[in-house]
């Protein structure tokens, strides 16, 4: 055993060593000399000593070659005369080993960037336990019909956990920010309240300290907190021994009950540093309607099914009210969700990028096998089998393939540290994404894969030549037969195809972009400046003194120079369609859940001129209205409550709070999420009922930055302790509500520039090659008359008859598969005419270039010359 | 008869030849492949003729093996040769072989003798 290990290691080393044949030759020349010598000594003339010395031998070359058979590894030797055949034959050709390099590190780059992102966000599982028992619950009230799956109402939950035989556990969710104080200076964060089996459901456990126990849902008992790791390291130094310890959380000393990981992504809750009880009040624990405003989670117990679980939740749902229905959705989805669609869509079309640098280089390799077919001839006529050629053929795809892959593995490495480093960017599970096993050996299977796609179909054609006709025909003086132009106008076809269709949805996204940017928002968002602001603690545990708190800081922000107007909101416009509670009719018989539900904002009578929101009827609310209840609508929600009726200001409504409010004014309807239409939105004085947290807004005079120092100093000046968040412009926080779309139309950008490129440089190559290989057939034709401008129509006419071909089979490709991406489309139909007209042109006139410049040199041609070239 | 049975049964015969060499070089020391070649003929007294090339896959498979070991010398002429030596792992490979080799000529014998006996 441990010889044929020795043995086979000695040999793998013998194909490794070079030049031992002269040690062989001289060893086996020396044996017969002596054996010459000896027989001179016998009394032989040296002549005929030589003569029996090689018969006493026997053959020596037949001894060389099973001696060399021996020295070696037969296969390793075979490819390594492979290998530096494939070397030899790239580097005669250092142009077309560049662009093949390249296309191939760009293309697999880009995949493999992708699939990291595809593999941490899509296909890893969650770190939860059994995620696949995780359900999130939604429920469906007939009468929030319009606006889809609403929450969950906290009673609802607590039955389906007591009734329902699949569920093993249900909990709940409530997200919102938390003021944390550590170290010196306060800072806000995201939070969620969670019952006390939030954790054990999901799995998790705390790496340090414990979780809630159920006493601490009780309201009183419940400052306790479990911190984020995150949050734990960059505020408290990792300190171990803060478990146990007294924190200040929104003004109030909580202890701090326990550490969980970083990898921990809550849902609902995602961003979640700070985990405190849900401590529900009694009115919430016993309302059996309404309130849906809680997230679900339930946990099936072992082999039952989503189906089974979804029958009993409805079962439960009955007793609540008619209609009344539930929807389920595994967890997972509900994590990565919104980012599916739009990255499975990136990752086909950064596959067909690959696909099209793949049937590009197959072209291209086409070509020079066609011009190696007498070398290839010559092969076969001296004895190399077919396979042997397919194999040596292969290996030099091979070589360009693996050399391309490493490059483009470390060209996904920085794109992958830039994606992560873009933190803007809204996908979920993103700080996960990183270059693994996984994603390593995904390029590892992609380069072989490229390097048999794009290398087979040429190494095949290389044997399948038929070696007499290759030598007879002399290559130079005859026009390449059809079949091989056919195949090479087939795959221009496929190169061309592919590009349109990508050009397409790059085009659908970027007009979709385009659309959304121009929508009409409702608002003015230039030179308009925001920050938001959150009171905590117990300075502002009094509604009056918020009131004041605001009073004070308006008064100050309007004082400073370069500010035209300011106002505040509850929350801006663009960043969610929230606080849908119903407003009404004084005397409305029908029940609270069957009332209109609308957008409830609280704002400063400025907030209206800062965002120039038309007024299109009436009045803003006035300092002059305090002690009034007024309110203003929007259009829509005017309509609601009295439909038909040109002017409604003056009469009175239900506001949010079920208090009587006078209209004062009807205003111009305003975005909530910038690629949905407006909801109704009704706005009161935040004096009636003063948050505790807005954005301030302030339309300035000249550039909006100029005046962030001053208004940091006013928000100072108000309350040290305030920790002060980021001044936006106020175009900046639209812009960020559309990063991903950006984000996603920069890569489908780059995709079909990359793929136009490389289709139009594959035009080029076929073009130029076979104008180069019908030199001759161009030189009869000029000296038989031929005009130049029939000439350039000719080569042109057939360069461009399969980019026609191709181009109208992506076209209807993209037709096709139009409806799948119409989810990420705004403003625009995926059958745009316009869009696929646009591509169109740009499609022909590229082909049309490509072709120019070979068709030019063809027309250019010396009748002469060409002919004489022979 | 050597080269007759080279062609048909090998791995029988390279076997054993390899074996020759290991118990030649074992004997007398470092040796060319000629010096090799000539002890063996010398040995069996002329009764196997060796083809001499085919010595030297074998001489090469050994010494993969480990079994010997090679270094360029002077030789008897005054010419450059390559020099075969034994090695303890060579030294081990030849006496468990002589065993086995031992062991095989006895079982073959004892089934001669016995067929004699009937006969």
């Amino acid at each position: 055993m441990i010889r044929t290990l020795r043995r086979t290691w000695n040999r793998l080393l013998g194909s490794l060593r070079r030049n031992v044949d002269g040690d062989l030759a001289e060893e086996l020349d020396s044996h017969i000399r002596l054996l010459a010598e000896e027989n001179i000594r016998r009394g032989l003339p040296p002549e005929e000593a030589y003569r029996r010395a090689r018969l006493q031998f026997g053959s020596v070359e037949s001894t060389k070659e099973s001696y060399r058979d021996q020295r070696g590894l037969p296969a390793l030797d075979t490819l390594a005369q492979d290998l530096r055949y494939a070397f030899r034959g790239i580097s005669k050709n250092p142009g077309f080993a560049t662009v093949a390099i390249l296309s191939l590190a760009i293309g697999i780059g880009a995949n493999t960037a992708i699939f990291s992102l595809v593999n941490a966000v899509l296909l890893q599982p969650l770190a939860y336990k059994d995620p696949q028992r995780l359900f999130a619950v939604r429920e469906i009230s007939p009468l929030f019909a319009a606006l889809g799956p609403v929450g969950v109402n906290p009673v609802h939950a607590r039955e389906w956990a007591a009734l329902c035989p699949s569920i093993e556990q249900a909990t709940l969710v409530r997200g919102g920010p938390a003021q944390v104080v550590g170290g010196s200076t306060p800072m806000s964060v995201p939070g969620a309240r969670v019952p006390h089996n939030f954790f054990a459901l999901l799995g998790v456990e705390p790496i340090l300290g414990r979780t809630f126990v159920p006493e601490e849902e009780q309201e009183g008992n419940d400052r306790v907190a479990i911190l984020s790791e995150t949050l734990w390291r960059s505020r408290f130094h990792a300190d171990p021994s803060l478990v146990g310890k007294l924190v200040l959380i929104d003004g109030e000393k909580h202890e701090v009950a326990g550490i969980v990981s970083a990898s921990f992504r809550p849902p609902y809750a995602r961003a979640a540093e700070v985990f405190r009880p849900l401590a529900l009040s009694l009115e919430e624990s016993t309302r059996r309607t309404g309130n849906y405003n809680y997230a679900a989670v339930i946990r099936l117990r072992p082999g039952f099914s989503s189906e089974q679980a979804l029958a009993e939740i409805n079962v439960v749902q009955a007793r609540f009210g008619k209609g009344l229905k539930a929807t389920l959705m595994p967890l997972h989805e509900l994590v990565t969700g919104r980012a599916q669609r739009g990255l499975w869509m990136l990752a086909t079309s950064v596959g067909a990028v690959l696909l099209i640098v793949c049937v590009n280089l197959a072209n291209l390799l086409l070509s020079r096998i066609t011009s190696r077919s007498r070398e290839a001839a010559i092969r076969t006529a001296l004895g190399a089998s077919r396979g042997r050629q397919f194999c040596q053929v292969l290996t030099e795809s091979m070589l360009l393939a693996v050399s391309g892959g490493a490059l483009g593995i470390l060209f996904a490495s920085w794109t992958i540290k830039l994606l992560v480093a873009a933190t803007t960017l809204d996908i979920p599970r993103l700080a996960e994404v990183r270059l693994d096993a996984a994603v390593l050996a995904f390029a590892f299977c992609l380069i072989l894969l490229t390097g048999l796609l794009f290398g087979a179909l040429p190494a095949w054609r290389f044997t399948r030549n038929q070696p007499q006709d290759a030598l007879r025909a002399g290559s130079h003086t005859v026009t390449e037969g059809r079949r091989g132009l056919r195949l090479r106008d087939g795959l221009i076809s496929l190169e061309v195809g592919l590009s349109a269709a990508l050009l397409i949805v790059a085009g659908l996204l970027a007009t979709s972009l385009t659309r959304l940017l121009q929508v009409d928002k409702g608002f003015d968002a230039s030179r308009v400046l925001t920050v938001n602001v959150g009171l905590a603690g117990n300075l502002y545990a009094e509604p009056a003194s918020c009131e004041r708190f605001f009073d004070r800081l308006l008064a100050k922000v309007s004082a400073i120079p370069g500010v035209q107007a300011s106002g505040v909101i509850t929350a801006l416009p663009t960043q969610g369609d929230t606080w849908n509670d119903p407003i009404y009719l004084e005397g409305d018989g029908r029940r609270r859940e069957e009332r209109h539900p609308v957008n409830n904002r609280y704002a400063s009578p400025g907030y209206f001129r800062a965002m120039n929101i038309v007024i299109r009827q009436g009045r803003a609310f006035e300092e002059s209205d305090r002690g009034r209840s007024v309110a203003v609508l929007s259009e829509k929600a005017a309509k609601l409550l009295w439909p038909g009726q040109p002017n409604p200001v003056g009469r009175r409504f239900m506001g949010e709070d079920d208090k009587p409010k006078t209209l004062v004014g009807i205003v111009a309807e305003v975005r909530a999420v910038l690629d949905r239409d407006p909801p109704p939105t009704a706005y009161y004085p935040y004096w009636q009922r003063p948050p505790d947290g807005v954005s301030l807004v302030v339309r300035t005079i000249g550039g909006p930055l100029t005046v962030a120092s001053a208004l940091r100093a006013a928000l100072r000046s108000e309350d040290a302790q305030l920790p002060i968040q980021a001044i936006r412009t106020m175009e900046e926080v639209v812009d960020r509500s559309v990063t991903q779309r950006r984000f996603q139309l920069t890569l489908m950008a780059i995709f079909a520039a990359s793929a136009l490129l490389v289709a139009s440089l594959g035009i080029y190559g076929v073009v130029s090659y076979s104008v180069a290989r019908r030199r001759n057939e161009i030189g009869i034709r000029m000296a038989l008359g031929a005009q130049r401008s029939r000439l350039l129509g000719l080569v042109i006419r057939q360069g461009m008859a399969p980019v026609v071909v191709g181009l109208a089979a992506g076209v209807a490709v993209a037709l096709l598969l139009g409806r799948a991406i119409s989810g990420l489309l705004f403003g625009v139909q995926p059958t745009d005419p316009l869009t696929i007209a646009g591509v169109s042109v740009a499609l022909l006139v590229v082909g049309a270039l490509a072709c120019l410049i070979p068709a030019r040199r063809a027309a250019g041609t010396d009748a002469i010359a060409a002919l004489r070239c022979e | 008869m050597w080269a007759t049975n080279m062609s048909t049964k090998p791995e029988v015969w390279q076997g054993t030849l390899a074996l020759m060499v290991l118990k030649t070089l074992n004997a007398m020391g470092p040796q060319h492949g000629y010096g090799i070649a000539r002890r063996i003929e010398q040995t069996s007294d002329n009764l196997l003729s060796i083809n001499h090339g085919t010595l030297y896959p074998v001489l090469l498979k050994l010494e993969q093996e480990g079994a010997i070991a090679s270094e360029w010398g002077v030789s008897e002429n005054n010419r450059r040769a390559k020099f075969y030596r034994i090695t303890k792992a060579g030294q081990k490979q030849l006496a468990s072989e002589l065993t086995q080799w031992a062991q095989a000529t006895d079982i073959v014998a004892r089934f001669i003798a016995l067929k004699g006996a009937k006969a």
